[in-house]
């Protein structure tokens, strides 16, 4: 069979195909926008605390309105002890509570130390890192306002007081998601999930298509070409849809989402090329095994969860079991999660990124011996 | 053709699910298998030893012993010493250190002098939780450092009496109380999710299967034939037995198994997981009989169920959710399961507090309605359409 001919009957398939399509232009387009939408508010902001306020001093109601001033929380109810607050917390789903002790301006001008109680709904750690940030902050302005204004009184000059109330200080910069947002980092890693997952998808839909008509006794023109010069094909041809859906999320999507890209175009492109071969190789050598088109939509479908999480981005690939980190490693999209979040969110070199690279082309020179054996067996089984 | 009756019609569901090996693995080790998997993936709870540069400019005792306390943290351990800036920013952008922190020259003079000097932390923050877990780890080091040094100072100079050195160092002490997770134990906290969020995808998915594979015996129409509605029931509830068998399944290996605590009344979760499930697979008939086609029909389950965690509201809270959000919150049945789920779990909530969620599952019924008119539809036309392909 001629080039030209395999290339025409290929994109038949390919652009006839409507589960094919639905999954690759309209997934991919879907999730763009579908996976970034509940985090588009990027921090949580003004989570309901309740403030237990047993003091009543002029400087117990300042740090309430110290409190009540953050972003982070905002004093919503007041118990007049402890155990209503709790069940006003429970009642109403608050995220927290504060509790100010008796006598706490008086201690603090006699120079004991009084202690200020917080209590966050750790059910859910986000909102419960967010209520601790907003209730501890003022409450260590508060110490240090003492601090100075102690300083100042044993005869400390003002200026030097305010730069001494701590002997060494410490200052925390985030970097490379310096506004801390959801999106910045969930959608970078995800995004990477869903080029990988729905290429392999739309892959093993055609060729389980494919295999599915064999398997009934219908002859196909992809069992009378070589199966290299199909596989070259193929791969080309879906090697250039993602390309264009690669560009589409790093470059549209990343912008629409504010969301930084360090990388530089050609090196971005490098990094593409692996990837995108080794997750097609992937998607047609479960086409060529799996007896039924929709079977590689399950298996993908049910292959996500386990592999966004193994991945390492959301919790440190140290804390996951060695065995599984390990397993996972002939998943390309391992390697490239780490990789496109390094190159293009922490601005490494590519010298940083080259064994992930490696270790892509690894992938893909795998998956496409298993493809040509696969499907040389294939033909050689419908001519017997 | 004689009616068969509900109860071989429902035996009949039995052996479809038996003849296929792909269905009968979905129903019975894969589940496990999933359960098991994403717990074993965080089933060590708590980040340990996440890895920080250190650059030390200073070299001094002080330096040194700040250096200890940040390695002391069980959260942190300093991995990479470096001997400037640029190093170690060339190690935390390659990823093999999460925080980076500069000691700067003159930090011991400075802070005899009593002219405080300033330690710069870079932390990264594209992982988030992990950036979160060294901050929060080096602000409670450098709290505890600082405050040793500032005793150590009041001693010195002229508060003999220790409480009070304390209180001058540190003038208001706090205390924290993580509530429901007491050990903030990251798998308690996710894994509860992820595995309701699992469920849901494999009923869905199995739901689509199920129905595709009768299309594939003897066509839908045969199947469905003058009692649409029975065959679905018939094929429906043993389906709605197994599912809600695994979720049975996981409850029991989170809450007895491991032992995680819960608080609430199991007769209104177990109760509330059936009409979860019912209501997925209302959703699952709704796709395929959309369709009429496996392979579509489980390329919108997919795009329907895959993104269910984010939408839980659990990694990221409900409130900060945009109305778009929370709308396609309402059309996941697991969204509103998992309030039931974490209101029983964590607070023992009152059975009122079930009930919106319980509600909301209610309008599920309508796309079963939809799939009812539709087979009835299928069931009465002649063989040219919606029959085998």
């Amino acid at each position: 069979m001629s080039w030209w001919a395999l290339c025409r009957q290929e994109l038949r398939a390919i652009f006839t195909n409507q589960a094919l399509l639905l999954t690759v232009f309209g997934g991919v387009l879907l999730y763009s926008f579908l996976y970034p939408l509940p985090y588009t508010s990027q921090v949580p902001r003004e989570q309901q605390v309740a403030v237990v306020n047993l003091d009543g001093s002029q400087l117990s109601r300042r740090l309430e309105r110290m409190i009540d001033a953050t972003p982070q929380v905002q004093l919503s109810a007041r118990g007049l002890s402890l155990e209503e607050a709790q069940s006003i917390f429970l009642e109403r789903k608050m995220a927290g509570i504060v509790v100010i002790p008796q006598h706490f301006y008086r201690d603090l001008l006699q120079g004991r130390q009084p202690t200020l109680a917080y209590a966050g709904d750790a059910g859910y750690f986000l909102v419960y890192g967010t209520v601790l940030e907003g209730l501890a902050g003022p409450g260590q302005s508060l110490a240090a306002e003492v601090k100075v204004s102690r300083l100042v009184m044993s005869g400390q000059v003002l200026t030097l007081a305010a730069e001494q109330h701590s002997a060494i200080q410490l200052n925390l910069h985030p970097v490379f998601n310096p506004t801390t947002g959801y999106v910045n980092y969930v959608i970078p890693a995800v995004f990477i999930l869903i080029l990988h997952q729905t290429l392999i998808m739309g892959a093993g839909i055609l060729g389980g298509g494919q295999n599915e008509q064999r398997l009934m006794a219908e002859k196909g023109y992809w069992l009378e070409a070589a199966p290299w010069k199909l596989l070259l094909v193929r791969s080309s041809l879906f090697l250039a849809i993602y390309w264009l859906l690669c560009m589409y999320y790093f470059g549209f999507s990343f912008s629409f989402y504010h969301i930084p890209h360090a990388a530089d175009f050609s090196q971005l492109n490098l990094l593409i090329l692996p990837f995108l071969l080794g997750a097609t190789f992937l998607g047609i050598s479960l086409g060529l095994l799996l007896p039924r088109r929709e079977l590689a939509t399950l298996l993908v479908l049910l292959s996500s969860m386990p592999l966004i999480f193994a991945s390492g981005f959301i919790w440190p690939v140290a804390a996951i079991p060695g065995q599984l980190t390990a397993i996972v490693q002939i998943i390309p999209v391992i390697p490239a999660i780490k990789a496109f979040v390094g190159l293009n969110q922490q601005g490494a070199d590519f010298a940083d990124i080259l064994p992930l690279w490696q270790q892509l082309w690894l992938c893909a020179a795998f998956y496409g011996c298993t493809a040509w054996g696969l499907l040389r067996r294939l033909q050689r089984l419908s001519r017997s | 053709m004689t009616a068969p009756s509900f109860a071989s019609m429902a035996a009949r569901e039995w052996r479809v699910l038996g003849c296929d090996p792909w269905l009968l693995s979905l129903v019975s080790w894969v589940p496990l298998l999933l359960f098991f998997l994403m717990w074993a993936i965080f089933s060590q709870g708590i980040a340990r030893d996440l890895p920080l540069g250190v650059v030390d400019l200073d070299k001094s005792r002080i330096s040194r012993a700040l250096i200890r306390h940040y390695d002391a943290s069980p959260t942190l351990a300093t991995t990479g010493h470096y001997l400037d800036v640029q190093e170690g920013a060339a190690a935390l952008r390659a990823g093999e250190i999460c925080g980076l922190v500069i000691l700067p020259a003159n930090l011991e003079k400075r802070t005899m002098l009593g002219r405080p000097p300033a330690v710069d932390a870079f932390v990264n923050s594209q992982f988030l939780l992990i950036g979160k877990l060294i901050n929060s780890a080096l602000l409670q080091a450098q709290g505890t450092f600082v405050g040793k040094i500032e005793i150590a100072k009041n001693l010195a100079t002229g508060t003999p009496v220790f409480a009070r050195a304390l209180a001058t160092a540190m003038p208001i002490a706090s205390q924290v109380t993580p509530f429901f997770n007491s050990n903030n134990n990251y798998a308690q906290f996710l894994v509860s999710a992820m595995l309701p969020a699992i469920w849901q995808i494999l009923m869905v998915a199995v739901t689509v299967l199920s129905l595709a594979a009768e299309q594939r015996r003897d066509g839908l129409r045969e199947w469905l034939g003058a009692s649409p509605v029975k065959a679905l029931s018939a094929k429906f509830l043993p389906l709605i037995l197994l599912f809600w068998l695994h979720g049975m399944l996981f409850l029991w290996g989170m809450y007895i198994f491991l032992g995680w605590p819960m608080h609430g009344n199991w007769t209104l979760l177990l109760f509330a997981q059936l009409i979860t499930v019912c209501a997925s697979l209302a959703a699952a008939a709704l796709f395929f009989f959309l369709t009429l086609d496996a392979a579509r029909g489980l390329s919108l389950a997919a795009a329907y169920t895959a993104p269910g965690l984010a939408f839980m509201g659990v990694t990221f809270p409900v409130t900060d959710m945009t109305l778009p959000a929370t709308l396609w919150r309402g059309l996941l049945p697991i969204s509103h399961y998992i309030e039931i789920q974490f209101g029983q779990v964590n607070y023992g909530a009152p059975l009122q507090a079930a009930m919106e969620p319980l509600r909301h599952l209610v309008f599920f019924v309508v796309p079963l309605l939809f799939v009812c008119y539709k087979a009835r539809q299928l069931g009465a036309v002649p063989v040219a359409s919606g029959v085998k392909q």
